[in-house]
C-alpha cells in the first residue's frame, strides 16, 4: 500500500496537529505516523517498556501510587528481600554529596514471607512487572530466600543482589570474589523458578571478568551497577557522616562510570544487560540503551523527583519516533569510530 | 510503678482515614507540584518565613505534618529538604485587605539557614518556583491525642529553636477547641526566638529561655519547664515537643519523671519523605525490622515512650 493522505486508524494526537506545511513537504511520513516499539524482552519475559525503578529507591511500589501512574513503568524492582526480616543500620544512614548521595541503610526489609503476603498481591495488580531483589549472607540463605519466594505468583524475575556495600560480611563479598560469584549464582539459578538477573558491584577492578563469571554460572541477565563505596567526614566533630563509616554512592555523579561499565559488559557477554547508575532523564536512559543495555533502572532520582520514570518512558518513545527507530534497533547502536572499535 | 502507667500507649481510636500513616503504607493525600514563592521574608537570626502558593497542598495539611522542598535547577543539591509546615492560610485580599473565608491556599515554612540547601532557599524571590511535596507524615493527629488532651488541665508546647515551626498548627487547632495552652520556648539567643508572636493569641503564657540570657531565662528551656512542673504537681499536662535531639531527650525525661504524656516531633536527614529510602529511620521500641521506624512516615510525631532515647549519637542534621 502506498502512502496516501493522513492515516485514519490512528488515535488522534493531542497538542500540535501536523499542519499543511508538513503535508506539503516531500519527506518521509510525519513522525506521528511511526509508532515505535519500545517493549523489551529479557530472558523470555516481556516488559512493556525498558524503564524500571531500581531496588531500594521505590519501596514496594505502593508508596508512589498516588504520585505517579505505576502502570506506565516497565518493571518495579522491589527493595532487597532477605530470608528473614532485617533491622538495618543505625542512623545516620544517608548524606548528600555533590550530585549524589551516600547511603548505608543496611537492607532493612520485611523478609521473604511477609513480602509474599503483604506486598506482592498489590504488585501483581500492576501492568509493571515485579522484579524481586534477593539478598542474603550465605549461599544457603540466598537459596533459602529464593525457595521461599518461588511460592509467590506473579514474579517476573529475581535480581540477585551480590553487591550491597553496606552490610557486614555479606553482599559485596560475593560480588567482589569471582569464585563466590560463580558459587552463589549457580546455586541460586538451580533453585530459581523465575529468571535470574544478577546485580553486579562496580567496586571491582575488572567488571568484564565478573560479567563473564556470572554469565557462565547461569545468569539470565545482568544489572549493573550497584552503588560505589564511598564516605564523607564531618570535620567539626571528626566523625563519619554515616554510622556505617563507608556507604554506597549513587546519583547523577556516578553516571559516566556506570555507563562505561555497561558498555564494557555489553560487549563481553551475550546475555542482556540492564543499565543503571545516576539516570535522571530520558537522555541519560538513552545513553545506557545505546551503550548496550536492553533496559534501564531509575534509582536515586525517584527520591527527589518521583515523576522521573514516567517522563523517561515518554522521552524514549518520543526519541524513537523522531529517529524512526524501534527500541531493538537502538540497543547497542553506539557508533564508535573505526580506529577505536 | 511509674513506668507502668507512663508506658501505656493510648487505646486504639476509631480508625480515621489518616491513621494508616502508621502502617507500612501511607495513603495520606500528598501532592508534588512546582509552586510559586509568594514571599520569602527574612526574620532575625538567619531565619526566614517562606510563603508558597500551594492550592493543592495547603487544604490537605494537618497539624504536625511536613513538606519536602526541592530547589530547582541545581544538580549539586539533589535531595529535597524536609521542613515543618508552620502555617496554612487563605489568600490575602488585594491591598492587604481582609482575608476572605476561602480554602487555605498559602503554605508557610519557617526555616533557619544552616547549610547548603537552606542557603539556596534564602535566595528565593517572589515568583520563583520550588518543588513542593506535601503534606507528608503522621502529625499531631487528634485521633490519637485528644483523649489525653481532655484529661489534661493544660497543654504544654515545648519548642527548641526552629522546632517552634512544628507547633503552631497544633496550637491553633487546640485553641479553636478551647484548650488552655502554654508555650515554653528555648533558643540560643534572642534573635532565635522567632514565630513567638503567632502563639500570643493561642496560649495563656509564653516562657522563653535563651542560652546566652539575652531574653527570658538564662539556660535551657527545660529549666523553666522543670520549675513549672514542680510547682504544679497536682495538675495534668499533655506535652507537645519539637527541637534538637538533646533538648527532646531532656524534655522527655522530665515528662517521664512527672508522669505526663508527651508527644515529640522528630527530625532527621531525609532522602525522599515518602517512606521508601529508609534514610530517616530512628531507633524505636521493637525488634527485628520493627526496631527502626521512619520519621517521614510513622513520624515525625511519636509518643515519647516509643522512641529509644539512650543513644548519644548526634543525628548530624545540620548540613
Amino acid at each position: 500500500m502506498t502512502k496516501k493522505t493522513k492515516p485514519t486508524g490512528q488515535a488522534p494526537h493531542n497538542g500540535r496537529a501536523s499542519g499543511g506545511a508538513d503535508a506539503g513537504r516531500a519527506l518521509p511520513a510525519p513522525a506521528e505516523q511511526f509508532t515505535p516499539q519500545i517493549e523489551t524482552e529479557i530472558a523470555g519475559v516481556r516488559f512493556q517498556n525498558p524503564v524500571w525503578t531500581a531496588s531500594g529507591t521505590f519501596g514496594y511500589g505502593r508508596e508512589f501510587a498516588h504520585l505517579i501512574d505505576l502502570n506506565q513503568l516497565g518493571a518495579i524492582c522491589v527493595k532487597g528481600i532477605s530470608p528473614e526480616p532485617m533491622e538495618g543500620n543505625p542512623p545516620p544512614r544517608i548524606y548528600e554529596t555533590a550530585s549524589g548521595m551516600l547511603n548505608a541503610i543496611g537492607l532493612q526489609n520485611v523478609g521473604a514471607k511477609r513480602f509474599l503476603s503483604e506486598k506482592l498481591p498489590f504488585l501483581r495488580t500492576l501492568q509493571a512487572r515485579t522484579v524481586v531483589n534477593v539478598f542474603a549472607y550465605s549461599t544457603e540463605d540466598y537459596v533459602r530466600c529464593i525457595e521461599t519466594l518461588n511460592e509467590g505468583e506473579g514474579i517476573a524475575a529475581y535480581e540477585l543482589n551480590i553487591s550491597c556495600p553496606n552490610t557486614r560480611c555479606g553482599g559485596i563479598v560475593y560480588g567482589s570474589d569471582p569464585r563466590l560469584t560463580e558459587e552463589v549464582v549457580a546455586a541460586s539459578k538451580r533453585a530459581a523458578r523465575y529468571p535470574l538477573f544478577v546485580k553486579l558491584s562496580p567496586n571491582v577492578t575488572d567488571i568484564v571478568m565478573f560479567a563473564r563469571v556470572a554469565e557462565a554460572a547461569g545468569a539470565d541477565a545482568l544489572s549493573l551497577v550497584n552503588t560505589f563505596v564511598g564516605m564523607a567526614i564531618d570535620v567539626e566533630t571528626r566523625t563519619p557522616r554515616i554510622s556505617n563509616v563507608t556507604a554506597g554512592l549513587s546519583g547523577p555523579g556516578i553516571k559516566p562510570v556506570a555507563l562505561r561499565m555497561v558498555y564494557q559488559a555489553a560487549r563481553a557477554v551475550k546475555i542482556p544487560i540492564i543499565g543503571l547508575g545516576g539516570i535522571a532523564s530520558a537522555e541519560d536512559a538513552l545513553e545506557f540503551l545505546i551503550a548496550g543495555a536492553r533496559a534501564v533502572q531509575v534509582g536515586t532520582a525517584n527520591f527527589y523527583d518521583p515523576g522521573t520514570s514516567p517522563r523517561i518512558v515518554d522521552g524514549i518513545r518520543d526519541y524513537c519516533r523522531r529517529k524512526r527507530l524501534h527500541l531493538a534497533d537502538l540497543v547497542g547502536s553506539l557508533k564508535v569510530p573505526a580506529t577505536r572499535a | 510503678m511509674l513506668a507502668e502507667s507512663w508506658n501505656r500507649v493510648p487505646p486504639a481510636l476509631p480508625i480515621g482515614r489518616y491513621t494508616n500513616a502508621r502502617s507500612s503504607v501511607s495513603i495520606v493525600a500528598m501532592y508534588d507540584d512546582m509552586v510559586a514563592v509568594i514571599e520569602n521574608r527574612p526574620l532575625t537570626g538567619g531565619h526566614f518565613l517562606l510563603s508558597l502558593d500551594a492550592p493543592r497542598q495547603a487544604p490537605a495539611v494537618r497539624p504536625g505534618q511536613f513538606a519536602m522542598v526541592r530547589i530547582l535547577g541545581r544538580s549539586d543539591v539533589l535531595l529535597r529538604r524536609p521542613m515543618s509546615i508552620f502555617d496554612v492560610t487563605a489568600k490575602e485580599g488585594r491591598d492587604g485587605g481582609p482575608r476572605r473565608a476561602r480554602a487555605p491556599r498559602i503554605l508557610k515554612l519557617l526555616y533557619k539557614v544552616v547549610g547548603r540547601g537552606t542557603r539556596l532557599m534564602a535566595e528565593l524571590q517572589p515568583r520563583d518556583k520550588v518543588g513542593l511535596l506535601a503534606p507528608l507524615g503522621h502529625g499531631f493527629f487528634e485521633e490519637e491525642y485528644l483523649p489525653r488532651a481532655h484529661e489534661s488541665d493544660e497543654i504544654l508546647h515545648v519548642a527548641g529553636g526552629i522546632g517552634i515551626a512544628a507547633l503552631l498548627l497544633p496550637a491553633k487547632r487546640l485553641a479553636e477547641a478551647g484548650f488552655r495552652q502554654r508555650l515554653f520556648f528555648g533558643a540560643r539567643t534572642k534573635d532565635d526566638l522567632v514565630g513567638v508572636q503567632d502563639f500570643k493569641p493561642l496560649v495563656c503564657a509564653t516562657l522563653s529561655a535563651t542560652e546566652d540570657g539575652s531574653a527570658g531565662y538564662r539556660g535551657f528551656v527545660t529549666r523553666p519547664l522543670e520549675e513549672y512542673l514542680t510547682k504544679h504537681t497536682d495538675q495534668k499536662f499533655l506535652l507537645m515537643v519539637c527541637g534538637p535531639w538533646a533538648m527532646l531527650r531532656a524534655t522527655v525525661e522530665l515528662a517521664k519523671r512527672f508522669r505526663h504524656p508527651c508527644l515529640v516531633s522528630m527530625e532527621n536527614r531525609m532522602g525522599c519523605g515518602l517512606g521508601v529510602c529508609l534514610g530517616c529511620c530512628i531507633r524505636v521500641e521493637g525488634e527485628g525490622h520493627e526496631a527502626y521506624q521512619r520519621v517521614c512516615t510513622e513520624g515525625p510525631v511519636f509518643w515519647a515512650e516509643k522512641v529509644v532515647w539512650e543513644t548519644e549519637r548526634k543525628l548530624g542534621i545540620r548540613d
